[in-house]
């Protein structure tokens, strides 16, 4: 990757210094680790670390039992120059089982112990620009519940309207949706953005490889599958969130997910039938996969039609020259008409539920319930998908993986498919917490406002800041700026004084804001970079080998 | 004239559960009884297997009543276990406990105990463990704590030795490898001569019927079919080295949760008629299938020694392993073919094993009496034996650990203490404890206080002279042995 800062420069040898001497076991011992070191015959295993001190040998090895442990100083020399005499008339000590070694079973070798050990083998050093370009996407997240947050205790305190947030926030919301409509239509039927060129160079690249080696199987179609799927993953792994957690308002559209998922094994026949794949079941598991993607968002399925748009190009582009399917344009406009269909349905039913949500509380303490909203917005904050899908497609920033899973030393594979419902419950957390916060709400109107301004909030605006984040980094951190801002000016009026000049109070948020966000975002990069000097992975051997598997990609994925 | 010793072995894992480690302990105890040693074996009680039983030879063992947690390891209760071990530690005059597999939380509480109560102990590791995932950081940290204060430990490899070493935080030098072995005898090729005695040298089985280019190669895999056992290349694998070798089968006995992908890749690559897969076999009929077989397969990801190849071995096959763990230790090249843990290169190694039988390149017929000759469990025995000796003293510590005792001044360390043992005093055993880490020190100091204030008030409670001696089973003469193992 990029070359490291001077900073990490530093930490790599102290690295190799600093994190082993726990495994001097005596280390309490009134001997000391020194004195314990100078013994030129006892091994300790930080010697097999340090390959940079000479061999030493290990005399005195007496494997004919003859018992001379009791020698006097001068005897002492000679019974070593002896041995080592010996030794060299011994075969060299092979790391075998099979064979008779003439060494004692305890023998430790100098040169070959532990010679296959590895220390820190895939440690990717980090930078810190990259990192704290990284942790923006954390501070998006944060401001924005923190704007939520600001938007109740207005409401609550009476001094916004509810009317006027849930009015600013439906159109600029209606206005998001338009921008990435407007993406999306621009993305998919040109094919001329970089995604499509990946996706279809790799696509192309598994054909190949599928017709070297190996009959028609279900890692075929599975492998021709994956960039579809790479493509609704990235809208699974957000959208899915929001309607299930409003599923209970959103049921009925389900409808609009079956027409969907009916245009889907088309779309994915037509690119299968260069081939004759005869796992049929197969292509089917990964249409339906396709299917929960689209029946998860129903409530805003323009993402799904990217993939029905982008098989198009890719399976014409097998048979012959690209046309953008018919099936895309239509779909497009059968989409944008059920996501405003649904839009309308939340929102009458929203307002119908509006009174039972108000006096969903009314027998719990008001104690009870800040308490209870604030775990569930850091349960939200805490598992939210920062990742954001940025591993499945190819995000025109370099650094797509955030800090919070590189930082994870765990070797397991985990797809994005394992991730999703920990971002659910992100996101069904935060719904749960606007909708006890709005329950304390006095009046029908502001518990309507609040909770779908929460909607807005938590289903909608990931959605959309995740793809303005992979569509242009200008607009993620103009975005970013903006939500900084906003939530420091919030949280300075809301502090301030009731009667005082309020934009006073939100200018000085502003800044305090401001400088709050640059400090823990430099500080917390600079804290993580310097803790890597504790990082200490130990491979060898006997870990379990990682198999590599062709025919399946996952495995190999980080 | 070596002394003999009283040995208990604990361990959760002993018959009637089939497993390596248990058919491990039952041989090394027989074979050391067989060498004029008293044994006796602690372990639960499983169903239908309680109180004392003996077994061949005058093997006792005691199937100790415990709460079985999880795959027959019984639940970690630090203490509980202490009144009855001593009772049998003392009704049966033990002087050393040796303790068997990482994962049995019986065989570490054993080794606490026994050092409480003044006994040496001795712990063999049989497998191997990562350092990276939160589960093995954890039992990394249970196992330094038993092994904090144990006199010596036994590795089958020199991966495992190496792994337990940087686990525990050991002194590498009292650590020892002593390799499995296997029952030459229960492992046989199908058309085995017994050699006559005299003429030992020059008889060697015929040359098997040599293979046509035409005739059918058996490939035989045995092994449980999990993740960890590298089922999912051997899923990926057959069909490839079916397609390219014509007049090859497959026969895959075992069980486990990825059997069903094994099945649905025959159904999906019709190749039922190819692969046979025998199902859940006992460990008694393994050579039956072995013999049928010409190439053993053994795609395992992680092995800490791989005794189901040198039974192949020793049953004539030809050997495909995958170049993992302690594989690469156990047989000589010629017997084997390693591959990387990928699909292209098992295919490619498999090909390369067909290739060179068919070439009659490969002399199997004479596999089985050079593994005999590798491997034996009276060699074990021996070399155990050999630890004993050091651990006791009957070995000086310069010809057991290898450097001359006056060399450091005070010739005092807290691994070892004088005279080449470690020390009994309580406040030598915390020092080593106490170094594990900054809070698990304490912690572990604390457990060591404690139970030595259990020791106490059981020998206020159960004395010692109360506690009746059982006689022992005639034991053995010692054989004549060869000079300790070497």
């Amino acid at each position: 990757m990029a070359p490291p800062s001077g900073l990490h420069q530093s930490a790599i040898p102290a690295d190799f210094e600093a994190p082993f001497p726990p495994l001097v076991r005596s280390s309490t011992v009134p001997a000391g680790p020194k004195l314990h070191r100078s013994d030129p015959s006892h091994l300790s295993p930080e010697d097999a670390y340090a390959s940079f001190s000479p061999p030493r040998r290990l005399g005195g090895f007496d494997s004919g039992g003859n018992g001379s442990g009791t020698d006097s100083r001068p005897g002492r020399t000679r019974h070593k120059d002896t041995a080592r005499s010996r030794s060299r008339r011994r075969k060299r000590f092979q790391k075998l089982l099979w064979v008779k070694q003439s060494y004692p079973d305890n023998y430790t070798d100098q040169a070959t112990f532990l010679e296959n050990l590895q220390r820190n083998p895939r440690v990717r050093p980090y930078d810190f620009w990259p990192l704290v370009a990284d942790s923006t996407v954390i501070v998006q997240h944060v401001c924005s519940v923190i704007i939520f947050v600001v938007c109740f205790v207005g409401i609550f305190q009476e001094r916004v309207s509810p009317v006027s947030v849930v009015g600013w926030s439906s159109f600029a919301t209606f206005l998001g949706w338009l921008l990435w409509d407007w993406w999306v239509t621009k993305e998919s039927p040109g094919g001329s953005g970089d995604e499509d060129e990946d996706a279809r160079a790799r696509m192309i690249r598994d054909r190949r490889a599928s017709k070297e080696f190996r009959p028609p199987r279900r890692q075929d179609s599975s492998g021709l599958e994956q960039p579809v799927l790479n493509a609704s993953t990235v809208s699974i792994s957000s959208v899915s969130n929001f309607p299930s957690a409003a599923s209970s308002t959103s049921n009925l559209l389900q409808d609009h997910s079956h027409t969907q998922r009916s245009s889907h094994p088309l779309g994915s026949n037509t690119h299968n039938s260069g081939l004759l794949v005869p796992a049929h079941a197969h292509s089917r598991s990964a249409s339906s996969i396709n299917s929960i993607a689209s029946q998860a968002s129903a409530a805003n399925s323009p993402t799904t039609t990217t993939t029905t748009t982008r098989l198009g190009p890719d399976g014409a582009d097998h048979g012959g020259e690209p046309t953008p399917s018919p099936i895309a344009r239509n779909g497009r406009a059968y989409v944008r008409l059920s996501t405003i269909k649904s839009a309308i349905l939340i929102y009458f039913t929203l307002l119908g539920l509006s009174p039972i949500l108000k006096s969903l509380t009314r027998s719990t303490s008001s104690d009870s319930i800040w308490a209870m909203s604030f775990w569930l917005l850091a349960l939200n904050v805490f598992f939210f998908d920062y990742s954001g899908g940025g591993r499945a497609g190819s995000a025109p920033t370099t650094t797509s993986t955030t800090s919070t899973t590189s930082t994870t030393t765990t070797t397991g594979t985990h797809s994005s498919s394992k991730q999703m419902p920990v971002a659910s419950l992100s996101t069904n957390a935060a719904l749960m917490a606007s909708t006890v916060l709005a329950s304390r709400l006095p009046s029908t109107g502001q518990v309507f406002s609040l909770t779908l301004f929460s909607i807005e909030v938590f289903g909608l605006f990931p959605v959309f800041r995740q793809y303005a984040r992979r569509r242009s980094w200008r607009y993620h951190v103009v975005l970013t700026v903006l939500l900084v801002l906003g939530a420091g000016a919030g949280v300075g009026m809301i502090l301030g004084d009731e009667r005082g000049w309020p934009w006073k109070k939100g200018l000085l948020g502003m800044v305090v804001g401001c400088l709050i966000a640059a400090l823990a975002m430099g500080g917390c990069s600079w804290w993580l970079i310097g803790l890597q000097k504790y990082k200490n992975e130990i491979y060898g051997p006997w870990d379990p080998a990682r198999p590599i598997i062709i025919s399946r990609r996952h495995w190999d994925d980080d | 004239m070596a002394p003999t010793y009283n040995i208990a072995m604990v361990s959760d894992f002993f018959f009637p559960q089939p497993g390596g480690v248990e058919s491990h302990i039952y041989q090394l105890s027989s074979k050391l009884r067989d060498r004029g040693h008293k044994v006796i074996i602690i372990t639960h009680a499983y169903k239908g297997r309680t109180g004392v039983r003996y077994l061949t030879n005058g093997l006792k063992v005691y199937h100790v009543p415990f709460f079985v947690l999880y795959r027959s390891a019984s639940f970690p209760t630090v203490f509980s276990f202490f009144p009855i071990f001593r009772n049998i530690i003392l009704r049966e005059r033990i002087d050393i406990v040796h303790g068997h597999a990482s994962l049995s939380s019986l065989c570490h509480e054993a080794i606490l105990h026994a050092r409480t109560m003044g006994l040496r102990t001795v712990y063999t590791d049989h497998s191997l463990f990562g350092f990276a995932d939160a589960a093995s950081i954890f039992a990394n940290k249970l196992l330094k704590f038993s092994l904090s204060d144990v006199d010596h430990v036994i590795c089958v490899s020199h991966t495992c030795k190496e792994n337990t070493v940087l686990r525990a935080s050991l002194d590498p030098l009292m650590v020892s490898v002593i390799p499995n072995a296997v029952v030459a005898e229960n492992f046989r090729p199908l058309d085995y001569t017994e050699p006559s005695p005299r003429s030992f040298t020059p008889h060697h089985p015929p040359p098997a019927r040599p293979l046509g280019p035409h005739d059918m190669i058996t490939i035989v895999v045995i092994s449980r079919l999990f993740y960890n056992k590298g089922t999912d290349l051997l899923t990926a694998a057959i069909p490839r080295i079916l397609q390219n070798h014509p007049h090859t089968r497959f026969i895959i006995a075992g069980d486990g949760p990825k059997a069903i992908d094994l099945e649905q890749m025959i159904e999906r690559n019709v190749l039922q008629d190819r692969v046979e897969m025998l199902g859940p076999i006992r460990h008694e009929e393994v050579r039956d299938v072995m013999v049928r077989g010409h190439i053993y397969l053994h795609p395992s990801l992680t092995e800490a020694f791989g005794t189901v190849i040198v039974e192949a071995a020793s049953c004539g096959l030809y050997v495909v392993c995958t170049q993992v763990g302690g594989i690469p230790e156990v047989l000589p090249s010629h017997m084997t073919v390693f591959a990387k843990p990928e699909e292209d290169d098992l295919v490619t190694a498999t090909g390369k094993a067909i290739a060179a039988l068919r070439a009659n390149k490969v002399r199997t017929e004479l596999f089985h009496e050079q593994v005999k000759s590798m491997y034996s469990w009276t060699n074990v025995a021996m070399r155990a034996e050999r630890v004993y000796n050091g651990i006791s003293g009957a070995i000086s510590e310069a010809e057991f650990y290898g450097y001359d005792a006056a060399n450091g001044a005070g010739s005092w360390s807290a691994t070892r203490g004088r005279s080449g043992v470690q020390s009994f005093a309580l406040i030598d055993r915390l020092k080593r404890y106490y170094g594990c880490g900054t809070w698990a020190g304490k912690l572990f100091c604390l457990c060591v206080i404690v139970d030595y204030l259990i020791f106490l008030a059981l020998e206020l409670w159960f004395p010692r002279d109360r506690i009746d001696i059982c006689p022992d089973w005639p034991r053995k003469d010692r054989k004549v042995d060869g000079k300790d193992g070497g």
